[in-house]
């Protein structure tokens, strides 16, 4: 319990330390909402349009101390604000509406790559020098090693224009109602495939090679010569003995990875048009819209930090070292 | 503390489910694959004409017309103006006004409306509403500072009066949109005000099937010109980037695209000779090689007219920008602007014309001599410079390494920057930057764009923002020019400031005028005809500009 207390503690500190950040860095980039809009506009904007924009923004003027208090109540009471980039939509709304898709989108993504990952490397260290073994991790770090946005239109390409397999775009069809009914819902899940698939193809190389390396490490102890002179089924020592104690570094990556998913995936959301945080927080950062940067790095802020926390009380649960010190 | 006493079923037992539903998953939703996509090939009449916006990931449900991030079509196919200005013909074409009158001294302009007009929501267009959209905009956001009072005169007539004689206005207020009296003077904080069901004049008001992605535009019942809305409705879809923008366009999902295609030619009309076609006129603003005039050398017009001849205008036009765009000449004025050009200056001059050899003897002759290959300042120093582009703009980065390469002939070492468009912008405003490719204003008359290179009004101190002008040059003599050029009345009068204000350009060539941007669009008529084209100019192919209502009052849907 105490050490759960004392990670709490940590955790706050961590919290306010992120929260701070998010308020300053933003601040450092050059310009304000409004002259960048009109930088983007190209002349197609008049220049009394810009004292206008001002106006109808009202954009905070007062000292960035007050700026500062008035931010972190803010992040207590959860009112975010009003964006710019999509005035004057609240930035609660904005990012309401997006994050379902990227946690749709990247849960599934991870948990795909993770378990199958983790699956193929605990196979892969148990028969070390097989097939699997030999052809699949240098397989996979090569897929993984093309540059994602090359490898997503290749998918899009073959399986989207030329097979016509898979839908090429959005996370529905056009035209089709949101709704729990089987329609809606396969609908989604053939619009999902493609999008995930490719962040599967690039992330899964990872999880197979790290699990395999720790499986090799274990594999090597004495418990498992142990367990095999004790005449145990081979794969009750693969899956209890062996893989269950390599599965602990896997436990941090996925939590630190399911934390990570909130920012989105804006490669992904980019080729195959997909809603979510990614593309957002693009046009935020571009558009210098001080509330929904905020907004957004609040929210992946205290996702990070709450996987994290999670991970540590799995951590207990899963490895009996930590309780003791 | 031996592992086995820790119950170790649940582990495994989650690892497994989770497997099962991830395969699951999978096999499901690879059974299902490949549903159908939107309207291609439709052609029974009923087809919706479907418009890409590329640079929208997701749409929010906003139709104010006082946002700048209103959704698209609010001001192309929901609110209509007084007249349609297109930059296509530079013409005006009378809209929910049927003609207006400047008054002899420029002082007021009056507009009368036409009648028979109504909102989508049966009530009738009256003065009442030009009058109260013209207040709201002021209390809402400010501007109109030359606009003294708009007054209704009768029902059918509104007199706005100026506090100065300035004949420009006309564009500004014609083009304005108008909106309903009875419906915002109820809403409680009109800039707040996110609009879901908009009442408009317009031809499409009626929004269906909202989602995040995709909506859908249909007709207004109440149309004062019903014979002109043929199309069944508009249909807007959310793309993330041109590249998957760019697979629906070539797929023939959608009918009419702005996004950048790369080798238009071969990825887009080789396709379907018979039914893909683009037009690009040079209707953009002239973009132009700014140099700082607060930094010697360029303060010296010698030096920048100099570089302006070192400059190879056709290879920019050919090699970075692939053709679609047109050099400029020493007049400053875009293509769009012919009809105001003094042919004969432009015949003349010869400090827009390539000439590295007359480039390098106005150097010298200015006091830049050459000595081992490099070009000295005049303080003994060689002679370099920076040339910055936002890292975004991939043609215009070449536009700046071609210049490099120019200058190199004449002894000048020019770096290309390429930071964030952000930094370069920045710099632009607070005047910073060294030279730098930039856009300039663009308006229905060339006032604009003098105004932004050469009033002394628009010229900020460097470290004070500037919002155009960003190379701070200023001539009285011009200022002179531009206001007489706003206070004329007739068009005679103000051809003779337009000439002066060129022959001053000539003189002083505040920028370096390069060429001019062209406007792109691209659409495919197997659904629809009646577009735009070089043979039939009343509109541009812009979707999202003042003229895009032309177009959707002129297409015709395919019927087979």
């Amino acid at each position: 319990m105490r050490l759960i207390l004392r990670n709490l503690g940590f955790y706050l500190l961590a919290f306010w330390a992120s929260i701070t950040l998010n308020f300053v860095l933003p601040r450092f980039m050059p310009g304000d909402p409004v002259s960048r809009m009109f930088a983007q506009a190209q002349g197609t904007m008049q220049p009394d349009q810009i004292a206008q924009l001002r106006k109808l923004f009202g954009l905070d003027n007062r000292p960035l101390w007050e700026q500062y208090v008035s931010y972190v109540k803010s992040v207590f009471t959860g009112d975010l604000g009003i964006s710019i980039t999509r005035f004057p939509t609240p930035v609660s709304d904005v990012i309401g509406s997006q994050i379902g898709w990227t946690l749709l989108l990247g849960g599934v993504a991870l948990v795909i790559a993770a378990v199958l990952g983790n699956l193929l490397g605990i196979v892969a260290a148990w028969r070390r020098g097989g097939v699997l073994d030999s052809a699949f991790p240098p397989l996979l770090i090569f897929v993984g090693s093309f540059p994602y946005f090359w490898l997503a239109m290749g998918a899009l390409y073959l399986f989207g224009v030329s097979l016509g397999w898979f839908p090429m775009r959005h996370a529905y069809d056009v035209g089709l109602t949101p709704g729990f009914n089987g329609e809606f819902l396969s609908n989604v899940a053939t619009h999902l495939v493609l999008p995930a698939l490719t962040i599967v193809l690039v992330s899964i190389g990872g999880w197979m090679l790290g699990m395999r390396n720790t499986m090799i490490a274990t594999t090597a102890e004495d418990y498992i010569t142990m367990a095999e002179a004790k005449g145990l089924s081979p794969s009750r020592i693969m899956f209890r003995y062996a893989a269950r104690n390599a599965l602990l570094p896997s436990v941090t990556n996925f939590g630190m990875a399911l934390g990570f998913v909130i920012g989105g995936a804006l490669l992904t959301e980019v080729v195959f048009a997909y809603p979510g945080i990614g593309y957002q927080l693009l046009m935020a950062v571009q558009g210098l819209d001080y509330p929904l940067m905020q907004g957004i790095f609040l929210t992946i802020t205290a996702a990070v930090l709450l996987a994290n926390f999670l991970v540590d009380l799995v951590y207990v649960r899963l490895d009996p070292r930590v309780r003791v010190r | 503390m031996a592992p086995s006493r820790i119950p170790s079923r649940r582990p495994r037992a989650v690892l497994r489910a989770v497997t099962v539903t991830a395969a699951a998953a999978l096999v499901l939703s690879a059974c299902t694959g490949g549903s159908g996509t939107s309207g291609a090939g439709d052609t029974s009449g009923n087809q919706l004409l479907t418009i890409p916006r590329e640079d929208l990931a997701t749409f929010t449900r906003n139709f104010n017309p006082l946002s700048p991030q209103a959704a698209p079509m609010t001001l192309q196919a929901v609110y209509e103006p007084l007249a349609v200005h297109s930059m296509a013909d530079a013409k005006d074409t009378p809209w929910l006004a049927t003609k207006w009158e400047q008054a002899k001294d420029g002082k007021s302009l009056t507009f009368t409306l036409r009648e028979g007009v109504k909102w989508s929501d049966g009530q009738a267009l009256t003065a009442d509403d030009v009058v109260y959209t013209f207040e709201l905009q002021k209390k809402v956001l400010g501007g109109f500072d030359y606009l003294d009072k708009v007054t209704a005169v009768d029902a059918h007539t509104v007199k706005f009066s100026f506090n100065k004689a300035f004949s420009t206005a006309f564009y500004e207020i014609s083009g304005h949109y108008i909106l309903p009296k009875h419906i915002w003077s109820k809403v409680k904080d009109p800039a707040k005000f996110t609009n879901p069901n908009p009442v408009g004049t317009g031809p499409y008001t009626k929004i269906e099937k909202f989602q995040s992605q995709s909506y859908e535009l249909r007709k207004n019942p109440d149309y004062w010109q019903p014979d002109k809305q043929r199309i069944a409705g508009i249909q807007m879809l959310a793309f993330s980037g041109n590249d998957s923008a760019n697979i629906a366009f070539t797929n023939g999902e959608v009918d009419w695209t702005q996004s950048f295609i790369p080798d238009i030619e071969k990825s887009f009309v080789a396709k379907d000779k018979k039914h893909n076609h683009y037009w690009f006129p040079a209707t953009g603003a002239m973009i132009n090689w700014q140099l700082n005039t607060t930094k010697a050398p360029f303060d010296d017009p010698a030096v920048r007219k100099a570089l302006s001849m070192a400059v190879d205008r056709d290879q920019i036009t050919k090699v970075a920008m692939n053709g679609y765009a047109e050099p400029a000449d020493c007049t400053g004025l875009a293509r769009t602007y012919d009809k105001w050009r003094d042919t004969l200056l432009a015949a003349s001059c010869t400090w827009t014309k390539y000439d590295t050899d007359a480039a390098a003897k106005a150097f010298d002759a200015a006091g830049y001599k050459e000595s081992g290959g490099k070009r000295k300042l005049k303080n003994g120093k060689d002679f370099t410079l920076d040339i910055s582009v936002g890292s975004a703009s991939s043609d215009w980065i070449s536009v700046a390494n071609i210049i490099k390469q120019n200058l190199a002939k004449v002894g000048i070492t020019a770096t290309v920057k390429t930071p964030d468009w952000s930094a370069v912008s920045a710099s632009y405003n607070t005047g910073t930057f060294d030279t730098g490719i930039v856009w300039s204003n663009n308006g229905a008359t060339p006032y604009e764009y003098f105004r932004g290179v050469m009033s002394t009004k628009m010229v900020q101190p460097v470290g004070k923002q500037a919002t155009e002008n960003y190379h701070r040059f200023g001539d009285k003599k011009a200022d002179k020019l531009i206001d007489a050029f706003a206070a004329a009345t007739d068009e005679s009068a103000q051809r003779e400031q337009m000439n002066g204000l060129q022959e001053l350009y000539d003189k002083d060539a505040p920028v370096v005028p390069l060429f001019t941007g062209p406007e792109w669009g691209a659409y495919t008529d197997a659904r629809f005809t009646g577009w735009p084209s070089e043979e039939n100019p009343y509109a541009t192919l812009g979707n999202r500009n003042g003229s895009t209502i032309l177009v959707l009052t002129s297409l015709k849907p395919v019927k087979s």
